[in-house]
């Protein structure tokens, strides 16, 4: 494989230069139920998703980047 | 021109030669027996494409003869048979086919089940290329990454004409090919017109060529990787053509893979190229313009014509003297022993028999489409040439071999069929077909033909989706060509050991070091019970420099750290350490480390040393995702850390430290920044180990200065380094927990007793809800304490064993060693709750006898007096 994630400071490195921070979720929630939704339910959409990568190889920087979890094109 | 060796003997060679040419033309026929029945197979196509020549070369099993060109002293043999592969007993096999149905292991095997583990040895002699290298090759295959805008794979014709096209409008192209150009192209207009492509295209400065380099598969996100004799070269191209050409079909009859059995361009090359007769009488079936071709090849190299099967529209074609011409004829079967002897021609019911020693097969054309068919929808992967012809049909008559290199017969296939196996996809994973060496090169098609032919699914109108989809082609995945780990390997990013500043210091006083948490440490010097009495009675020293460390600075540190771990720090005064537990946000614990605050708003953090990067990485999310103006500074490979330990250990610094060490300026928990032996050291007191401890963080460089000033300045007290070994009983002794080693993936601090360490009512932090949440359930399970009566000397022994109630299991232990300060087999392990209560005697299983009570922590000076010190 070879796609490139768009690195906030680095700019586009080969994803095997990160490592994956899961989907983006708000840091809390209001209550404790909303919170076990927020951490164990993750959205897992068949499209485009927010997700994080920190780029552990390179600069040490956390991204937010916009996968379409189908085609891996990111955006 | 030069020799190899085969099986012992020497066979010379021509220049030109390959490994497969020269043995053709020393009189071997049989290159290797097939994999079930061990028949016998010779050459047959010539392109690389099927497994009959794959052959053991200098100790590489799986090498296409037919491609490898002959160096001189190059080792061959034949991996196949017993005891050999010209006399092969196991072909008894072949007669007692119908005891070996497909399926067969998984039929045979099943019980009894130990009968297996004695199978297995003898299938895994009796099969396979032949046994892998013993030895790893003395240097890596080299990686490099390549981009370029076009990538062509095949350098025939179509794709040294592509790459032309495409280079003349200024793109830059790579063009690779297994082969050396024109390898296999027979002297003629063809290899001429090659050659006159080839110059222009090298003279051109966009376009690079590798030959020699075999394109394995199309990878996602446009990847193709190459492999060549030494090296991987990772193309990342903007688009890729695929000029990868035909192969002949391999068309279905009994008899059809004997040797003496060719496809026509393997039968042309030997002929043409390497000017050698593939035998003396010929049967050539040729259904293009192509045969017509390769039987002219082979008249002119002297070979007899017996018959030749034409259809009508090239009856015309077939030149005088080619022996009976049968219009419109097909192979009915072929016979023979060790070589073909003779083969049927039949048109309509009319069959005739005709003695020969070859039977050349040029039906039609099967696009190499395998590398395209890999792409993803929308990827930009053209086929071009004889790869973009149209899809060809190969006959499937009444019996034969239709996966070579499986050896799955028609027979087999029907039987599969007759079992339930109704589409093409789950046909092959229970018969193999198509998994071979070959990956369906020369079966693929077969294959599925024979699925459209049973479903009648020959388009999505006659037999409906389902069965259409029933007998589609299955699925292309690399690889594309057999690649030896060694390619595969260096594609893997090697891990790296890590080595603190004072490894060869270690290696000199003769530790045994081992692998732990990413790093390489040392785990005794010797007698680990010794440098444990040095640590408990004298003092000692140990190298923790593998610890993660880091300084977080900046107007938000506060925050941060406030925010990331559980514990109040808002309270933490300068100068003065706190033990902090990291959770996630399920409120599990991660890592644990000292925090210490150094009084102008920044703090400095250690981590586990396997922890290091991972809490790295949360520092800087959480920081990142709360927009805080800080700076997490990574100290991990800048800093080294020597812990010295024991009741004396105040007393050693001070003979090398000018500064005040006493328990005033430098409390328990707390830090200083002191000077040791001339080293700047930051001095953090610690209670890992139970005695008094400072831990010396230090620039990495001044490491084995520090050390030996440390040893030499110890040597009244007897000082002794202590490795891994001796701080795993001091932790167990004071109840510490290794993370990772007594702990599980989903511990909260409840179920590992240390609530202690968790402030619930301070402002959010990382894990808080959950830590809410949970706090409202039962803690079911938790780890405790142990103490053991009645086990093994060796008390190592039952870590790991499960804890019983009644025979019941409710735990498990996770760390157990003998005590030396109590005398006694002390332990840790995990126990789970019947009915809210938490049982306090157990069994331990595997143990005769061996019995264990729960007891608190720690063990050893529990008020922490000695720390303190």
């Amino acid at each position: 494989m070879a796609i490139e994630i768009p690195c906030a400071f680095c700019g586009p490195r080969p994803f095997t230069e990160f490592r994956f921070g899961g989907e983006l979720r708000s840091l809390d929630a209001p209550d404790p139920e909303a919170d076990f939704a927020r951490v164990f339910l993750p959205e897992n959409p068949a499209g485009p998703q927010q997700e994080r990568w920190f780029h552990v190889l390179g600069c040490r920087t956390w991204s937010t980047v916009t996968r379409d979890t189908r085609t891996n094109e990111v955006g | 021109m030069g020799t190899i060796r085969f099986e012992g003997r020497e066979v010379s060679f021509a220049a030109g030669d390959t490994i497969a040419s020269a043995l053709f033309r020393d009189g071997v026929r049989t290159f290797s027996r097939s994999l079930k029945y061990h028949r016998r197979r010779g050459l047959y196509c010539g392109t690389g494409d099927c497994p009959n020549c794959l052959l053991t070369v200098d100790g590489t099993p799986a090498v296409h003869a037919c491609q490898a060109p002959c160096a001189d002293g190059m080792e061959v043999g034949r991996p196949h048979g017993w005891p050999s592969t010209e006399h092969d007993l196991l072909h008894v096999t072949d007669s007692l086919h119908r005891l070996m149905p497909v399926g067969f292991y998984y039929k045979t095997f099943i019980t009894p089940r130990f009968a297996w583990e004695t199978a297995e040895k003898v299938i895994r002699r009796a099969t396979g290329l032949g046994p892998l290298p013993s030895t790893t090759a003395a240097e890596r295959s080299v990686v490099r990454h390549v981009r370029t805008d076009l990538l062509v794979v095949g350098a025939g014709a179509a794709g040294l004409e592509a790459a032309r096209n495409a280079a003349a409008g200024g793109t830059r192209v790579l063009v690779c090919d297994e082969s050396p150009i024109g390898a296999a192209i027979a002297p003629g207009d063809a290899l001429d017109r090659v050659r006159v492509i080839e110059a222009e295209v090298r003279a051109m400065p966009e376009v690079t060529v590798l030959d020699g380099h075999t394109a394995l598969g199309v990878y996602e996100g446009l990847e193709v990787p190459l492999v060549a004799d030494g090296e991987l070269v990772r193309v990342h191209p903007g688009r890729v053509v695929v000029a990868t050409g035909a192969a002949e079909i391999h068309p279905v009859f009994p008899g059809n893979d004997l040797p003496g059995v060719w496809l026509g361009r393997g039968a042309a090359r030997m002929a043409g190229v390497h000017g050698v007769r593939p035998g003396e009488v010929a049967v050539v079936v040729a259904g293009t313009e192509e045969g017509l071709a390769h039987l002219e090849t082979l008249r002119a190299s002297g070979v007899r014509i017996a018959a030749v099967a034409v259809p009508a529209a090239l009856a015309g074609r077939v030149p005088e003297g080619s022996g009976e011409v049968v219009v419109d004829g097909i192979v009915h079967d072929a016979r023979g022993g060790k070589v073909l002897s003779s083969v049927v021609l039949r048109r309509g019911t009319q069959g005739k028999r005709f003695d020969c020693d070859v039977l050349v097969l040029s039906l039609s054309l099967a696009p190499r489409d395998g590398l395209a068919r890999m792409a993803l929808p929308g990827e930009a992967v053209e086929l071009v040439g004889d790869a973009a012809g149209p899809d060809a049909t190969p006959p499937i008559g009444h019996g034969g071999t239709v996966c070579l290199c499986e050896d799955v017969s028609l027979h087999d296939l029907q039987q599969a069929w007759d079992e339930g196996y109704r589409n093409a996809e789950i046909l092959k994973r229970y018969t193999t077909t198509t998994m071979g060496p070959c990956q369906g090169a020369m079966c693929g098609r077969a294959l599925t033909c024979f699925a459209r032919e049973r479903t009648g699914g020959t388009s999505p109108a006659a037999a409906g989706g389902s069965a259409f989809a029933a007998a589609a082609r299955t699925t292309a995945r690399p690889p594309a060509r057999p690649v030896t780990l060694e390619s595969l390997a260096a594609a893997v990013h090697e891990l790296i050991d890590k080595r603190t500043s004072l490894h060869d210091v270690h290696l000199a006083a003769g530790a045994r070091v081992d692998r732990s948490g990413g790093w390489i440490r040392p785990l005794t010097y010797g007698d680990w019970r010794e440098e444990y009495r040095a640590v408990r009675e004298r003092v000692s020293v140990m190298d923790v420099g593998t610890l993660g460390k880091f300084t977080i600075a900046g107007a938000d540190a506060a925050t941060l750290v406030d925010r990331m771990f559980p514990c109040r720090t808002d309270d933490l005064r300068a100068g003065r350490t706190r033990y902090v537990l990291s959770l996630d946000e399920a409120g599990y614990v991660m890592d644990d480390g000292l925090l210490c605050a150094l009084g102008d708003g920044t703090f400095y953090l250690t981590s586990t040393s396997g922890g290091a990067v991972r809490t790295d990485a949360r520092l800087r999310d959480l920081a990142d995702r709360m927009s805080l103006d800080v700076h997490v500074l990574d100290r991990t490979a800048q800093w080294g850390a020597i812990n010295v330990a024991g009741p004396h250990a105040r007393d050693l610094l001070e003979r090398l430290s000018d500064d005040p060490l006493d328990a005033t300026t430098v409390p328990y928990p707390g830090f200083a920044d002191v000077r040791v032996a001339g080293v700047p050291c930051r001095a953090v007191r610690t209670g890992f180990v139970g005695e008094l401890a400072f831990e010396l963080h230090h620039p990495r460089s001044s490491g084995p200065a520090l050390w030996s000033a440390l040893a030499r300045a110890g040597t009244p007290w007897d000082l002794l380094p202590h490795g891994l070994d001796a701080l795993e009983l001091l932790r167990l002794e004071k109840g510490h927990v290794y993370l990772g080693q007594d702990t599980m993936p989903d511990d909260t601090p409840a179920k590992l007793g240390m609530s202690w360490a968790v402030s619930i009512d301070k402002g959010w932090f990382v894990g808080k809800r959950a830590l809410e949440r949970l706090g409202e359930l039962p803690v079911t399970r938790k780890l405790v304490g142990l103490e053991f009566d009645a086990v093994p000397a060796d008390v190592a022994d039952v870590r790991g064993a499960p804890l019983l109630v009644g025979g019941a299991m409710v735990g498990r232990v996770t760390s157990a060693e003998r005590s030396s300060a109590l005398d006694r087999a002390i332990g840790r392990g995990w126990v789970r709750a019947s009915e809210a209560r938490f049982p306090s005697a157990l069994e331990v299983a595997g143990h005769a006898g061996a019995r264990a009570r729960v007891v608190p922590t720690p063990f050893y000076d529990p008020g922490g007096e000695r720390i303190r010190g």
